[in-house]
């Protein structure tokens, strides 16, 4: 373990955290970004910079904006009515969420192929990258620019609706 | 050194992380917000798993996780879309109060 991997899992933990935790949401938002931002170090520490500047331009660029967004459309800057810490359902959700994360933990502790090192010289150009989505890929490729566009549409007619039935 | 088990360690706990947000909080925004956390754990698994795998220069995990990325996007539109509509709607967005399906 080195000091980017240490530094990196603080800023992504602390900020995953905070962003579930904290009451008002464009602190909760602002939390999210730092976490994107985090997840984004760790795909250039892996040697995927390509995905790395994906991750910060689609979810900080877009998603937070959109996020943020939302939340001012629906005159809802401070969640109310929220439960306490260790309320009943705090705990409960504490149980699910610690029930999987154990699970997980398990399985990865006794999976002998998981100590493993990197390997060095593992590098992905964004020309190789468009090569392999270009050949191999292609058909999911052309799938989930579908899915994306049918997704598009569908938020602006979703959002739509209800202005043609206020008329 | 940072071996595999590390990044498969920490991406777990970021999932429960967001699984945790995902089934506690009562406001729609923060619950599609923990659902990306959740993405974003699944996508550093995947490019963890690329970067130590045996077939690095087949691109599995980066395209997999570009792909992740993409599908995240258009849930994050399409969910604060319906929020939007939701709020329009019941004049409250707490996942509590939407319960006209509930016999």
């Amino acid at each position: 373990m080195d000091v980017t991997f240490i530094i990196l899992s603080l800023i992504t933990v602390v900020g995953a955290i905070w962003a579930v935790t904290l009451r008002n949401l464009i602190h909760g938002v602002l939390s999210l970004v730092l976490f994107f931002f985090g997840v984004a170090g760790f795909f250039f520490y892996l040697n995927a910079d390509f995905v790395g500047w994906v991750q910060i331009l689609v979810y900080v660029g877009a998603v937070a904006i959109l996020a943020i967004f939302a939340i001012m459309l629906t005159h809802n800057l401070t969640a109310k009515d929220e439960p306490g810490f260790f309320s009943l359902r705090w705990l409960t959700g504490m149980a699910i969420a610690a029930a999987v994360g154990a699970v997980l933990w398990f399985a990865i502790k006794n999976n002998a192929a998981m100590l493993q090192t990197a390997p060095a010289g593992v590098t992905s150009s964004v020309a190789d990258i468009g090569r392999k989505m270009m050949t191999d890929w292609v058909v999911p490729f052309e799938v989930v620019s579908l899915l994306l566009t049918a997704a598009m549409i569908g938020a602006i007619v979703i959002a739509m609706e209800q202005i043609s039935h206020r008329k | 050194m940072t071996t595999l088990a590390h990044f498969q360690l920490l991406a777990s706990m970021l999932f429960a992380v967001g699984l945790f947000g995902a089934v506690t909080r009562r406001n729609a925004i923060v619950v599609l917000l923990s659902i990306e956390i959740m993405f974003n754990a699944a996508n550093l698994s995947l490019v963890a798993f690329w970067r130590y795998g045996p077939h690095p220069e087949q691109l599995s995990g980066v395209v997999f996780a570009i792909f992740g990325i993409t599908i995240a996007a258009a849930e994050a539109a399409v969910g604060l879309a319906l929020v939007i509509v939701i709020y329009r709607y019941y004049k409250s967005i707490e996942v509590d109060k939407m319960r006209s399906l509930k016999g």
